[in-house]
């Protein structure tokens, strides 16, 4: 439990209870804030969607979200010492339209917009049991200073209480509940926070443009940290339904069985947990995202035919709700899994054609660069070594004629030229499989290359990537040719060279600071762009007026 | 003068021996990859190893590898390495590797004898024999990289050729003869580099070289 506790000392128990009192009392106002904006906005946008007028209105309901959100992580600094990260999307000073595309793009917004559904069926059955737990705690407590008020034999919980003494009994009773308040109500805090975090943390993936921002806390965690409170949260759930079980049994067995009332909530806490976690398990994938959202639903729909069960199984009502949801996961699903959608024979047809054309693309490619290599040695241990070795016999007649002056100057002049000869063997060799790249790898190369420049350039590159050969040439003639540009049209500038790899791609990002405005379609440009395009690869030029140019690579590397 | 010699390419090797005993230089081993040059090192004590960077098994930079490796093991034992490319990485981590004679020069150097010959004994002698090539590279760097304050750039275009020179590893005579002025020419233009790049004077040659090295390789580490 001290996994939610960020500073390194744990504080007094009452505090941390009093923190989680106060977060669930605000959970309950907003948590149903929340839940009346989701279901006003939501409906009304899709009811208004034929119009432009529902456009307004989705936009005006997402930033409503977004508002609601950063609320929402701003709660969770009660008990985590500091709010959940956020990171949106930096607006761009452009038309509303780029605006636009970038917060539906951005991956907070769907965040903020998700929590936003979800605080009302996640957060206020959670804060709403916390804060009724400690409300029945201290109405129990303060029994004896109000017992009188109540009219006669009226019941609280399951007594009667018409005298001091057993107010007093029950004061002595809520006094013992009180730490099995506390410990209930932090494992309610820790379910809810979790999912919390879980969903409005900004994760790595979520804008691969930003992987230098710092990991945020919790990234790194996953599973294995929700497992424990799982455990204890499962086992609490169990506790009050046997608890409650237990007075029902004392006091009225045989009467209306009232604890089902509180199994059924605890019961789909629980299963929401079991869903967190077994998704938090899983690797993020799309196919997880759709698991997980079905469970969910499946979840919430078992719920209410329980309740419809037990409220005596009349008018099946939960139907609406679950034709919702089903609609909601079905037009999730169609947009996680067009990919796959059965195609027709044509298609069928194209796809293979595809996946042939793709796989001995990949292949010419392998076999394009191993061959370069293979030329470049055979040019380091054919001709060049001829020609050091012509050059060297050349060297030592000439010093045998050394007193014959016109034959020595006639033989300089033939060992000058075998030099030449070497030099420019050289270069061709290094423009086509650079020895350093296959010696020490891209890291190094690239190291090698800023050194090389002409203005100062700045690597961070991690020394263990060694993609595949066609890649790595690819990622060094990028950087190579970017540099030589910068070195050209941004004279003076200094250039920065980041390789990192996001997802299964390799990025490679060449930014400089010169005055920007390169051409996209010029030909050095153009030149890299095939060859990344070859690779599958994206190859994008930023270069606004004033504003450096940055290049940047996507190299996919997968299998 | 003893030397050994750690070359894959029999043409080469053969042609270098035969251009080191014509010039008096005696070779007592040969080999062809990594584990050879640790083995003909300790087992003839030479005072001298040539060394190709590219050697089987790897084709890589197996060569240079073991250089490196047998400057730490043999103190004193001077190694000139041959490579078809000039690796500024490769130069560096050579010259990190220890105190004694080192050099690094372009394989067709071999083809300029005398040169080739006197950067042999220089690097037997402790001193330093790095390839033109390889002196531009390290003062690109040192001018790219943004750490020079300006002072190359106060060195007149002679001064700038003498630099070159000592950086190449040579001695004073030996710049007055290549750039065929008198030595007392040479002697001035070195005081007025040290003064205005506001290094140690010395009157030893070697350790002028170090302190020309030390200073551009400040700007290009």
């Amino acid at each position: 439990m001290l996994l939610l506790v960020s500073t390194s000392a744990p504080s007094p128990v009452w505090t941390r209870w009093s923190r989680d009192l106060l977060f669930h009392l605000a959970g309950c106002v907003t948590a149903t804030f929340g839940l009346v904006l989701w279901c006003t906005l939501v409906p009304l946008s899709l009811g208004l969607a034929i119009t432009f007028f529902g456009l307004v209105v989705a936009v005006a309901s997402l930033l409503a979200c977004r508002w609601f959100a950063r609320v929402e992580r701003r709660r969770a600094a009660i008990v985590l010492g500091a709010p959940i990260a956020e990171r949106y999307a930096p607006a761009p000073d452009a038309r509303w339209t780029a605006r636009l595309r970038a917060l539906l793009g951005d991956a907070t917004t769907w965040r903020d917009f998700a929590w936003t559904g979800l605080a009302g069926v996640v957060a206020l059955p959670l804060s709403g049991l916390a804060v009724t737990l400690w409300g029945l705690v201290a109405g129990f407590v303060t029994l004896p200073a109000w017992y009188w008020t109540l009219p006669d034999a009226a019941d609280v919980g399951v007594w009667e209480i018409g005298s001091l003494p057993r107010a007093l009994a029950v004061a002595v009773v809520g006094v013992i509940l009180v730490p099995v308040t506390g410990y209930l109500v932090r494992g309610l805090t820790i379910v809810e926070v979790e999912i919390m975090r879980w969903i409005l943390t900004p994760r790595r993936d979520d804008t691969p443009a930003d992987e230098g921002a710092p990991a945020v806390p919790g990234d790194a965690t996953p599973g294995r940290v929700l497992a424990l409170p799982l455990s204890l949260h499962v086992s609490f759930a169990l506790l009050i339904c046997t608890v409650v079980g237990i007075i029902w049994i004392a006091t009225g067995f045989g009467h209306y069985f009232w604890p089902i009332w509180v199994w059924l909530p605890l019961g789909l806490t629980v299963a929401i947990g079991v869903v967190v976690v077994r998704a938090q398990e899983a690797p993020p994938s799309q196919t997880r995202a759709l698991r997980a959202h079905g469970e969910f639903w499946v979840a919430i729909s078992a719920f209410l035919v329980s309740i419809w069960l037990v409220a005596g199984a009349g008018t099946f009502w939960p139907f609406f709700a679950i034709l919702s949801f089903a609609i909601i996961w079905a037009v999730h699903a169609i947009f996680a899994l067009r990919d796959r959608l059965p195609l027709g024979a044509r298609e069928q047809q194209l796809a293979e054609r595809v996946d042939v054309l793709t796989r001995t693309r990949r292949g010419a490619l392998d076999v394009q660069a191993a061959e370069l290599r293979r030329i470049e040695r055979d040019l380091h241990d054919g001709a060049q070594a001829r020609l050091v070795s012509l050059t060297m016999q050349l060297g030592r007649a000439e010093e045998r004629v050394a007193d014959q002056p016109e034959l020595a100057a006639l033989l300089r002049g033939a060992r000058e030229d075998a030099g030449l000869a070497i030099a420019e063997l050289r270069d061709l060799a290094r423009g086509i499989a650079p020895p350093i790249l296959a010696d020490r790898g891209l890291a190094a190369a690239i190291e090698a290359l800023g050194r090389r420049s002409a203005i100062p350039v700045t690597v961070d590159a991690d020394p263990d990537q060694r993609p595949l050969p066609v890649v790595e040439t690819a990622a060094y003639f990028v950087v190579a040719e970017a540099l030589t540009n910068v070195a050209k049209h941004a004279g003076g500038a200094a250039a920065r060279v980041r390789v990192l790899r996001a997802g299964d791609d390799l990025v490679v990002e060449i930014a400089d600071d010169g005055p920007g405005g390169a051409n996209p379609a010029g030909g050095g440009l153009t030149g890299l762009r095939h060859r990344v395009e070859a690779l599958d690869g994206t190859l994008t030029v930023t270069s606004p007026p004033g504003g450096g140019t940055t290049i940047r690579a996507e190299l996919p590397c997968g299998p | 003068m003893r030397a050994v010699i750690v070359e894959d390419s029999v043409l080469l090797r053969e042609g270098i021996v035969a251009l080191l005993r014509e010039n008096g230089i005696d070779v007592v081993a040969q080999a062809e990859d990594g584990p050879g040059l640790e083995r003909i090192v300790s087992g003839h004590k030479p005072d001298v190893a040539i060394c190709d960077v590219r050697l089987p098994p790897t084709f890589s930079d197996e060569g240079l590898r073991a250089a490196i490796e047998a400057r730490k093991r043999h103190p004193g034992l001077g190694v000139l390495i041959l490579s078809q490319y000039v690796e500024p990485v490769y130069t560096a981590e050579l010259l990190a590797s220890g105190e004694a004679g080192v050099g690094y020069l372009l394989k067709e150097r071999v083809g300029d004898v005398r040169g080739f010959i006197e950067a042999v004994e220089r690097v037997a002698a402790g001193g330093t024999a790095l390839d033109r090539e390889v002196v531009a590279e390290l003062m690109r760097a040192r001018l790219a990289g943004g750490a020079d304050d300006g002072a190359i750039a106060a060195l007149t275009p002679r001064e700038r050729e003498v630099l070159e020179l000592m950086a190449e590893g040579r001695s004073n005579a030996a710049v007055a003869r290549a750039l065929v002025v008198s030595g007392g020419a040479v002697e001035k233009h070195v005081r007025n580099i040290f003064g205005k790049l506001d290094l140690p004077a010395s009157d030893d040659d070697h350790r002028r070289v170090l302190a020309v090295l030390a200073f551009l390789r400040a700007g290009a580490a």
